[in-house]
């Protein structure tokens, strides 16, 4: 990527700020996840209120970044990275927005689970939170360094969540067979699994960004060794 | 049979004009370093860089209107179709029959809009009447122009706007049937919207000829062209086709340049 100051000041200033707004806005949605994670973990019905509160921030800020990036390909026509930037950094935005509401999704589940008797089995999400996570913050990572090697590592690692994510739902499935009592609570935590699911596939679309904007390549429903060649540089 | 559907049945040559090892020298200073590239037919091609890159230089050379400056001199050779345009064998008038030329400041003679597209008609000794006003409605026509001015062609050609001049200037360069236009930055006096119907014209044009075309605008270079050259300090940078230039060019420099970080 060209580090060189461009020659309208403005411009770079423009980038900079749309750049920090994705880079604020991952923050926030990364915080929302695991606050709503909390929530579920200490059986906190305010802080998962908070979570839900709080998506509004997000959603205005992708609003903000729309604008921006509007803006930045009104007003000065980038091309080549700076344009790949824009585009990026836009579609990233839309994922985020996706991911935080899958954290109000658990959040309004956390609540109802803290509604009902304790139940041990909670305890079988972190580890699948712990790698949604793991993703998400490499998928930002590879956005913020333009790191696409990075970026096309994670559809390979979401397959290791995807296969967590069957066997937990598998587990939770038979579960509400075994105790009829607490079919309600099983529910809401297979929804939470396929929230962090979905917030694995979110942050590969992340990764596969972060290559579009590192070597303007789509590796979108690309083969393996498509995937592998990038991985690899 | 009409001109345009002889040209769709023909296959269009990868390399018709053919700029092999190409070097310029005004005098002692070297314009032009060696530059290798192949410009197919029937494709809009952008010629981009900074000022004093050598971009004109070489759309000059191309149908040698820099032979009329004292002191030049060349090594390499630009073909065309094959044969070098150094070839003994080729005359200079013939050759700009073959490659019409557009400057940036519309030059329409002081004359009616007629006179000046059958200019080189007369000047060929070509005065037929039929064959005159024929070349007049197929120039005007296919340089979009005859609509507003079928009315007034005994009119002066300065009566018309900047951007209707500029067409007209186009109309005067086909009407000899040129295989290849060369235009240097034809839109740069014109209105934004004069320069669209430029770029639409060059647009509809190119099914029948080659256009090669410098221009500073960027953006026009990204509209109109299929391939775009960015040439920095008289050697060719990055070639390619004008969609991979912009969004992924290859080369930091030319990244730089289009970035608008070039200092």
């Amino acid at each position: 990527m060209n580090s060189s100051p461009h020659i309208l000041r403005d411009f770079d200033q423009a980038i900079s700020s749309l750049k920090g707004e994705v880079l604020a806005m991952a923050a926030h949605t990364r915080l929302n996840l695991e606050r709503a994670i909390r929530a579920l973990m200490e059986r906190n019905v305010e802080l998962a209120n908070s979570v839900i509160a709080d998506d509004d921030e997000v959603d205005e800020a992708e609003r903000v970044i729309d604008q921006l990036g509007m803006d930045i390909l009104v007003k000065y026509h980038p091309m080549a990275t700076d344009l790949r930037l824009v585009v990026s950094s836009m579609k990233i935005s839309m994922n985020l927005e996706r991911m935080s509401d899958h954290a109000v999704n658990i959040a309004k589940r956390a609540k109802k689970i803290s509604n009902a008797p304790e139940l041990s089995e909670v305890n079988l999400i972190e580890p699948l939170y712990t790698l949604a996570d793991h993703l998400l913050r490499d998928a930002i990572s590879s956005y913020s360094d333009g790191n696409g090697s990075l970026g096309a590592s994670l559809h390979t690692r979401d397959k290791e969540l995807d296969k967590m994510h069957k066997q937990t739902t598998a587990h939770f499935a038979s579960r509400i067979e075994e105790t009829q009592g607490r079919c309600q609570e099983y529910l809401h935590l297979i929804f939470i699994v396929r929230s962090l699911e979905r917030v694995g596939d979110l942050s590969a679309n992340i990764g596969e960004d972060a290559v579009y904007l590192e070597h303007a390549k789509d590796l979108r429903h690309k083969s393996k060794l498509e995937r592998e060649m990038v991985e690899e540089g | 049979m009409p001109v345009s559907s002889q040209v769709h049945e023909k296959t269009p040559r990868p390399d018709f004009i053919r700029v092999e090892d190409f070097s310029f020298h005004y005098g002692e200073k070297q314009a032009i370093f060696g530059i290798d590239m192949a410009i197919p037919e029937n494709e809009i091609t952008a010629l981009i860089g900074p000022s004093g890159c050598g971009k004109s230089t070489l759309l000059r050379n191309m149908n040698r209107m820099n032979d009329l400056i004292d002191g030049v001199r060349h090594e390499g050779d630009i073909r065309l179709d094959g044969v070098s345009l150094y070839d003994p064998s080729v005359e200079v008038i013939s050759l700009r029959k073959r490659v019409g030329m557009v400057f940036q400041k519309y030059n329409p003679f002081a004359k009616s809009i007629y006179e000046n597209v059958v200019f080189s008609l007369r000047v060929a000794g070509r005065n037929g009447k039929k064959e005159l006003d024929e070349t007049v409605e197929r120039s005007l026509r296919d340089a979009a122009l005859w609509d507003e001015v079928k009315d007034r062609l005994h009119d002066s050609a300065f009566g018309l706007s900047g951007g209707q001049q500029q067409r007209l200037c186009i109309a005067r360069a086909i009407a000899n049937r040129p295989e290849i236009l060369l235009m240097d930055e034809p839109c740069a006096a014109l209105d934004p919207l004069a320069t669209l119907k430029i770029e639409e014209l060059i647009t509809t044009l190119k099914n029948r000829y080659t256009i090669v075309i410098v221009t500073h605008n960027m953006e026009q270079a990204t509209r109109c062209s299929d391939r775009t050259a960015f040439l920095y300090m008289g050697k060719l940078i990055e070639y390619g086709k004008t969609v991979q230039v912009f969004e992924n060019p290859k080369e930091e420099k030319t990244e730089s340049y289009i970035t608008g970080r070039f200092s």
